[in-house]
């Protein structure tokens, strides 16, 4: 059988190095193991090999924590996220199975699995557990180890069901936030709903405004939104999708007839708010700031293709009365607003002829707010539906990875094996990657092409001219 | 860029193996037994296998205890970088910087590692700690290990253990090191490679500062194309009647003046590489007319060549290596290599050499390139390259440059992914890096330069070279 098999998860553990340093206590370390499969022998192997090369590494004094080991068929990601508290993932690379003279052979394609993109994915694994059950310590102090496991257990078996590694890529490694652009008005009235609502219901601390996958605003800070976004708009938003399909979509074009409507509903709290008895579930968040952690219930509502999150802190007592009190709020108003936007984007929207295959696509991403947008791909679902080839999403991650040396600013321009053009621009935090599928083109000519790309796309995105 | 026609210093016959730098190190082109037959000679003369039965056993390693305040002191541990070298069973052979004996812990770590991952059918390759690197290689006795602060990458640095490797595999032969193993795998190989500590730190320096190791090319000394024929016919001449002469290498100052091949046999520029640090680390030669034998390990690693060394003369520094199978005839090799600079002096030839010894080959600005900071042309059919005169602002700050050029070959040779061009600008400095079939081209520029500009410059550079590609490569492949 010949055939090229994707990188796929080997183990994930995460344990402490200062418990069970008795010998034969050594399965004490591990606070959780996947696959619970693996013989404890070989989960403590495990761990106890990574706990060596932890040592090992730090003897030699490097100049920052240890990422990542390399071997022939394996790869393994380290970090440590809490004193003393490891988390590490180990890839199977993924594989071509070849026929040479007549015997099978096997080829591990190990530049295939890049260290900064796998190195953000458990990361952002560990922010996300911490998101929903706060630190490691926390839940210690709180409460018991054995409930940290049980939490450990409870997260990470279903959190791993539902990444799909081989199709992670530079969008990992930004983490970031798709933001839209609004004209003046529309985005006042976003503004002033947002205060009035705050005004009306003080026990809302923050609230954070999305319309489809884009952020509008939002009250929290950054580091914490990233995450938040990302558990929006990869989990709940999608999870409720289906049900608003059945409701009908909106005509875009008519004056808005909604406007006395209300089409609004919470995706976490009461699903019906006539009918039902209890609030329903909703979830609590943990933000983080330098010093200390709130925690916060989220709730969601949704209105047409606009979601408003509220951060209430946790100390409320939410009840039915409050939720028909801020639905009466919110319906009626966001209707209104939702239409506004709608009638914004449509006017905004690109011809299809602008967006032909042989068009340069583009990924822009500034670190100072975390804005991020793409033409590369095409959905935010991280199913592998681009519109370049998965080297040229690789290599995009690997001219990320070399960004420090240029300093402050700088460009890439390369060209590859297969012909195609991949290029990058950093100026400050700011980053713009093109892919260009030109086959015959010049240096010269590659170097016009993102200077327009540049002008059209990212006006007033201010790129050091080197 | 459409200016591909131009290959300055191609040719059809190269007296080098051309290969790419970071392929498989194992592979030999050759074979001296194909040598000894081809002339009708029966194979006799195989390496001089010390039986391993005579060597006592190593125990005087017990009585040196680890030492950890060693291993901790800042000075160590701030090196740059460090390579080990120990044998499978974890014993210490090499260690860059401090006393093997002092670091046994460190051994033992190091081998635990590699085994631990062996048990589990799979070989450790690399570690990442911050930007330090901890690279393994694994050859069937031997463990090499380098743990590096620099740049380099883990290609770049594997590459480095290999030219270890090879280099004790050069002083041993590769069968008798694995013989040595297969009897006794516990063996403290230091007793057979005293003295060799040296040549390898030289070699690490040597890849540290010259960019031909990372290349995987050679620098010729640019001479006049009639000077370096006549030296060559000189070289064929003197030794035509010499039976089993495989390479005639004369060289000076780490670039090479003439090859002269047996017919059919060309030599990979890796073991060249080893010739020219061991001539570089051995002041012995310059003052006798030696006799060494010297495995070249990517041309038969199996046994041994016997080199007669020596410099030409007081008055040339430029020194003269003459290769052979066979193991005793120094004499008939010392007569040729009088002949030879009888000749060469006749017709003035060392002080061609000389004179190009003394001179510079001119920095950019000499040859009307104020733009171009610094280049590195290699010419792939040769695995030649030549780069000019180091010039502001790199004087002071080389290692900035070579980096640079490491940076960008690293990237052009990427594993995965390749690449036929890369061109970067960053406020210091724009560098364009092209690979194309017949050269690789290396270039360091103004970083404010127009892009059009850039490639007008280098379209003039490559014409350039082409223009005086006979002198700056060696570009006949001379045989007896």
């Amino acid at each position: 059988m010949t055939g090229k098999v994707e990188v796929t998860l080997n183990n994930f553990f995460i344990f402490n190095s200062t418990y069970g340093n008795n010998e034969g206590e050594e399965k004490n370390k591990i606070l959780f193991y996947h696959p619970n499969t693996d013989h404890l022998d070989t989960q403590i192997k495990n761990v106890g090999l990574a706990e060596a090369i932890i040592q090992f590494t730090a003897s030699f004094k490097p100049d920052g924590p240890i990422k990542s080991v390399h071997t022939l068929k394996r790869r393994q990601m380290y970090f440590q996220p809490e004193p003393n508290f490891w988390v590490v993932m180990t890839l199977n690379l993924p594989f071509i199975r070849k026929i040479k003279e007549g015997s099978e052979i096997i080829e591990y394609t190990e530049e295939d699995v890049q260290d900064n993109v796998y190195e953000s994915v458990l990361k952002q694994a560990y922010h996300m557990y911490r998101l929903f059950s706060g630190t490691f310590v926390q839940a210690i102090e709180k409460t018991s180890l054995d409930i940290l496991k049980t939490k450990l257990e409870q997260f990470f078996t279903s959190y791993f069901t539902t990444l799909k590694l081989h199709h992670c890529d530079i969008v990992n490694i930004f983490n970031g936030i798709q933001c839209l652009p609004l004209d003046k008005q529309t985005f006042l009235n976003v503004q002033c709903f947002i205060n009035a609502m705050e005004c009306n219901f003080p026990i809302i601390k923050h609230t954070a405004f999305l319309y489809n996958d884009h952020m509008i605003w939002s009250g929290i800070e950054p580091s914490n939104m990233q995450i938040v976004y990302q558990y929006l708009i990869k989990t709940l938003l999608p999870a409720h999708l289906g049900s608003e399909l059945l409701c009908g979509s909106m005509p875009r074009n008519q004056p808005s007839p909604f406007a006395a409507l209300h089409h609004g509903r919470f995706i976490t709290g009461p699903e019906n708010l006539k009918a039902s008895t209890s609030i329903g579930k909703i979830p609590r968040v943990h933000l983080y700031s330098d010093t200390d952690c709130t925690i916060y219930h989220l709730v969601v509502y949704r209105a047409l293709s606009a979601s408003v999150c509220l951060f209430i802190e946790e100390k409320e007592e939410l009840d039915m009365k409050i939720f028909k009190e801020l639905d009466d709020f919110i319906g009626p108003a966001l209707t209104v607003i939702v239409s506004d936007i709608a009638e914004y984007c449509t006017k905004q929207v690109v011809t299809p002829s602008s967006q032909s295959e042989t068009n340069p696509k583009f990924i822009y991403f500034n670190k100072m707010n975390l804005a991020y947008k793409s033409s590369v791909h095409l959905d935010n679902k991280q199913t592998g539906n681009i519109a370049v080839t998965k080297e040229c999403l690789k290599l995009i991650s690997d001219i990320n990875a070399n960004k420090d040396l240029l300093e402050y600013a700088g460009e890439v321009i390369v060209k590859t094996m297969n012909d195609y053009w991949v290029v990058g621009k950093m100026s400050n935090l700011r980053e713009f990657y093109v892919a260009l599928q030109q086959k015959n083109a010049s240096l010269i000519e590659i170097s016009d092409e993102v200077k327009k790309l540049c002008d059209t796309e990212l006006k007033g995105i201010f790129f050091h001219s080197l | 860029m459409s200016c591909t026609e131009v290959n300055p210093g191609a040719s059809v016959e190269s007296v080098l193996v051309t290969t790419d730098s970071c392929e498989n190190f194992e592979q030999m082109s050759s074979s001296l037994e194909e040598i000894k037959n081809y002339v009708g000679k029966s194979p006799e003369v195989s390496d001089s296998s010390t039986s391993v039965d005579n060597l006592e056993e190593s125990n005087s390693l017990n009585a040196v205890g680890s030492d950890d305040d060693y291993i901790r002191s800042k000075d160590w541990l701030e090196k740059k970088k460090h390579i080990f070298v120990l044998s499978s069973a974890g014993k210490p052979i090499y260690s860059r910087y401090g006393i093997e004996d002092k670091l046994v812990t460190m051994f033992g770590v190091m081998q635990a590692l590699v085994s631990f991952v062996q048990d589990q059918n799979d070989t450790i390759n690399c570690i990442h700690a911050g930007s330090t690197k901890y690279v393994f290689l694994n050859k069937n006795h031997l463990i090499l290990v380098a743990i590096s602060k620099t740049e380099e990458s883990v290609p770049q640095l594997v590459s480095q253990l290999n030219y270890v490797f090879n280099q004790i595999a050069s002083i041993l032969t590769l069968t008798r090191l694995n013989k040595i193993y297969e009897q006794r795998r516990n063996y403290d190989l230091r007793r057979l490679l005293s003295g060799v500590e040296r040549i390898i730190d030289h070699l690490l320096n040597f890849y540290e500062i010259e960019p031909a190791l990372t290349l995987g090319a050679v620098q010729c000394l640019s001479l006049p194309p009639s000077i370096r024929d006549t030296i060559s016919s000189a070289i064929t001449q003197a030794c035509s009647k010499i039976k089993n002469l495989v390479f005639a290498i004369l060289l000076a100052n780490n670039k090479l003046i003439t090859l002269v091949r047996m017919k059919k046999y060309a030599i990979h520029p890796a073991d060249l590489h080893l010739i020219f640090n061991l001539v570089q680390a051995s002041e012995s030669f310059k003052t006798v007319e030696s006799w060494t034998p010297l495995c070249l390990p990517r041309f038969d690693a199996s046994g041994f060549l016997y080199g007669h060394v020596s410099y030409l003369a007081e008055d040339c520094q430029a020194c003269l290596l003459l290769l052979t199978v066979e193991r005793d005839v120094f004499f008939t090799l010392s007569e040729a290599k009088h002949k030879i600079v009888e000749k060469m002096r006749r017709a003035n030839c060392l002080e061609a050499i000389n004179e190009s010894l003394n001179s510079t080959d001119g920095t950019c600005l000499n040859a009307g390139f104020p733009e171009l900071r610094h280049y590195i042309y290699k010419s792939k059919s040769t695995a030649q390259f030549h780069q000019p005169e180091i010039s502001a602002p790199y004087i002071n700050n080389t290692e900035r440059l070579l980096m640079l050029y490491k940076r960008a070959h690293r990237r052009l040779h990427s594993v995965g992914r390749p690449l036929k061009l890369l061109f970067e600008r960053s406020p210091q400095e724009a560098v364009l890096a092209w690979d194309t079939r017949g050269f690789e081209l290396y270039v360091i520029l103004e970083p404010l330069i127009e892009t059009s500009a850039a490639i007008a410059s280098v379209g003039k550079l490559l014409n350039w070279i082409k223009k005086r590609e006979d002198k700056l490569f060696h570009l006949n492949a001379p045989t007896f």
